[in-house]
């Protein structure tokens, strides 16, 4: 594994000027909240089964506690009193290569920052938001591996985390047209590019016209028949997805979510709305601004939200038994439990399908899929992403449905991996997708 | 009020001023400005973490491990009420019958509760290797002034012991993770605040379909 020995070289090579460097971010990332997360946890063990990493495999290294535990050590060891007085007393124990490495196996290799140990917690520590700030303090010291890094990269460079070009991207559009036109049956049926001034500017996930184009032909056809004014972005600015949430360097991630704040400002949209996707619906929603420092002259929308909304005006009627088979949703984490976005989805499903059928848990109680937090971007996590995905997979073959509805192309990746590996033989679908078969389209 | 009822005055004196500190320290570390527009109230978030997000039901971790949930309950209903019995032996109240019942109760299932949790402390594999000596050391402090507490509501003989304990005790409170009977509230605040700014709390789901 050659990005096992790229980690390791560099957490040989750490100096002592780089352990210090991690050590001020990671202590300029604490704001009063993460202090008194550091100081609240009192190792009872509770959060232990609320994380699919632990409930898949029952080590103590799994458990939210433990991972939380590695940092807060730290925190004493370097930021309190007792800490230095007693470290062996309450647990202080410095920061050094052995540390630094623990922490990369942690916070990246065993946590997918999906947030259940928090609503799970005795207290009430929101452990990601440590976990968040040990990230952006490895990635200071080079320790983010490397295919996560490369990810942003492109972001950086491209505009779009594949690295499409210009051309293959208005082409795939085109494409994408001329299968609308054929589908609609009406010719006039158009997929905008910089429409100067459109109400909605959409954006997708480079996987969708890289490996799914019918998904944003599913996106494309509801603007269709809601009679949408929208448009995408021909260059920089149609990429929902920001890695940066991942690697936790905000100052990248602030320059990705410039991507789309600079297009909407060229092209003169209303409205940002993000497709599919979990963590870019947290990056542009929720972090953006903050990354940014400065609030949004626009209003950013899920497109669920937004599908929500022509199903109330009426602006789409659909039919929901040209969807008869059933039908169990995915929450994503960073849609649902860190994104607020619970029921549009579910009130679009009802009505676009016959069946539809509640994973357990649900919600903001959601397992995690096992592919967010950027596991599906490191390849060196991939057995324990797969065997975490473990509780996903079961809920899934629980409910007995025969489509899984995922509003996120990253669980979408991860749940065919699943679907593969443990057999569930389900289909798996966006919510789009599903309103697009079950539109009832004038004639 | 004698010598030793002044010694855990002081003691209290301590604990409160120390706490404070902890409280401004964990303070001075900033209030993050947010720019984000908030899509719900963050203090209805806040309400929903202090009253139905604590319920067992609003909790799979509760649901899964109910017997530790009830010790640990126990635990501080005992130590609690131990506390509350502080200022009844230094002015020497008298307590009606049904409530030094009740006290006796409380302080006897903390011990119960501090003890069944010390043993799955040391007995649980991963709950050992989360431990380290502070963890024992405040359970232990807090069960034996919980037992302590009992034994003087059946004998005044109890309490030298039970105020020296009380000292102990409220001098080690902020300088372990007793200190958590602080930072649980700031903690839990912060988690309602963070959540309701977001919409998710109050939730409209149950972990249980
Ligand atoms: S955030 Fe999710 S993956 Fe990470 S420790 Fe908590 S439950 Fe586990
Ligand atoms: S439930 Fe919370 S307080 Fe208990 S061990 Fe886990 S993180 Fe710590």
């Amino acid at each position: 594994m050659p990005e096992l020995d790229e980690l390791e070289t560099r957490l040989v090579g750490l100096t002592e000027t780089d352990i210090q460097r991690g050590l001020e971010v990671f202590r300029s990332k604490l704001k009063a909240a993460e202090a008194s997360y550091l100081n609240s946890c009192v190792h009872c063990g509770l959060c232990a089964d609320s994380c699919h990493y632990h409930r898949m495999d029952s080590t103590l290294e799994n458990i939210p506690a433990h991972k939380l535990e590695l940092i807060s050590s730290v925190f004493k060891r370097n930021f309190t009193a007792m800490g230095r007085i007693a470290p062996g007393l309450v647990g202080a124990k410095p920061f050094n290569r052995e540390m630094a490495k623990a922490w990369v196996d942690a916070v990246f290799g065993r946590c997918s920052l999906c947030g259940r140990c928090s609503v799970n917690c005795t207290i009430g520590i929101a452990l990601p938001r440590i976990f968040r700030a040990a990230r952006a303090a490895l990635g200071t010291m080079g320790l983010v591996p490397t295919d996560l890094q490369a990810t942003v990269d492109n972001s950086l460079k491209h505009g779009n985390n594949m690295a499409v070009t210009k051309d293959d991207w208005v082409e795939t559009v085109q494409w994408i047209e001329e299968e609308l036109q054929t589908e609609t049956g009406d010719p006039g049926a158009k997929i905008p590019l910089d429409k100067q001034g459109a109400k909605v500017l959409f954006t997708v996930n480079p996987r969708e016209p890289k490996f799914f184009p019918l998904s944003l032909l599913a996106s494309a056809k509801v603007f269709w028949a809601a009679r949408e004014d929208w448009t995408l972005a021909s260059d920089n600015g149609w990429d929902l997805t920001n890695y940066g949430l991942f690697n936790c360097n905000d100052e990248q991630a602030g320059a990705i979510t410039q991507n789309l704040v600079d297009a909407m400002e060229r092209l003169g949209c209303q409205t940002l709305v993000i497709g599919e996707c979990g963590h870019g619906y947290g990056a542009a929603r929720w972090e953006g601004p903050e990354w940014l420092r400065k609030s949004y002259p626009f209003e950013v929308k899920s497109i669920l939200e937004l599908m929500d909304e022509y199903l109330r005006a009426g602006r789409i009627r659909l039919d929901s038994s040209k969807n008869p088979i059933p039908v169990t949703l995915h929450d994503p984490c960073n849609l649902v439990r860190h994104g607020g976005i619970c029921e549009a989805q579910r009130r679009v499903l009802r009505q676009a399908v016959d069946s539809f059928i509640e994973m357990t848990p649900n919600r903001e109680h959601n397992f995690c899929c096992g592919g967010g937090g950027g596991q599906l971007a490191m390849a060196r996590y991939k057995q324990r992403r797969i065997r975490s995905g473990g509780m996903k997979a079961k809920q899934i073959r629980e409910s007995g449905a025969k489509i899984v509805v995922a509003p996120c192309h990253n669980c979408i990746d991860q749940l065919m991996e699943l679907n593969k590996e443990y057999k569930l033989n389900v289909q798996i679908k966006t919510v789009a997708e599903m309103v697009a078969d079950a539109l009832v389209l004038d004639a | 009020m004698t010598t030793l009822h002044l010694g855990v005055l002081l003691a209290i004196a301590w604990a409160v001023l120390t706490m404070t500190f902890l409280h401004l320290k964990a303070k001075s570390y900033g209030i993050r400005k947010l720019y984000s527009k908030p899509a719900g109230d963050p203090a209805k978030g806040v309400v929903y973490a202090f009253t139905l997000g604590m319920a067992p039901w609003a909790k799979e971790s509760v649901m899964m491990n109910l017997p530790s949930y009830g010790a640990g309950l126990a635990f501080h209903a005992g130590v609690l009420t131990a506390l509350g019995l502080l200022p009844v032996a230094a002015f020497r109240l008298e307590l009606p019958s049904f409530v030094l019942f009740s006290v006796r109760l409380f302080t006897l299932a903390g011990v119960v509760g501090g003890f069944v949790l010390l043993m799955k402390r040391l007995v649980n594999p991963q709950l050992r290797g989360l431990s380290c000596p502070d963890d024992f050391v405040s359970n232990i402090l807090g069960s034996t002034f919980a037992l302590l507490a009992f034994a003087w509501t059946l004998s005044p003989v109890a309490e030298v012991p039970w105020m020296a304990e009380a000292m102990l005790l409220l001098i080690y409170a902020p300088l372990g993770k007793i200190r958590h009977c602080l930072f649980f509230f700031t903690t839990r605040y912060h988690l309602g605040a963070f959540f309701g700014r977001r919409g998710t709390f109050p939730p409209g789901g149950r972990f249980h379909a």
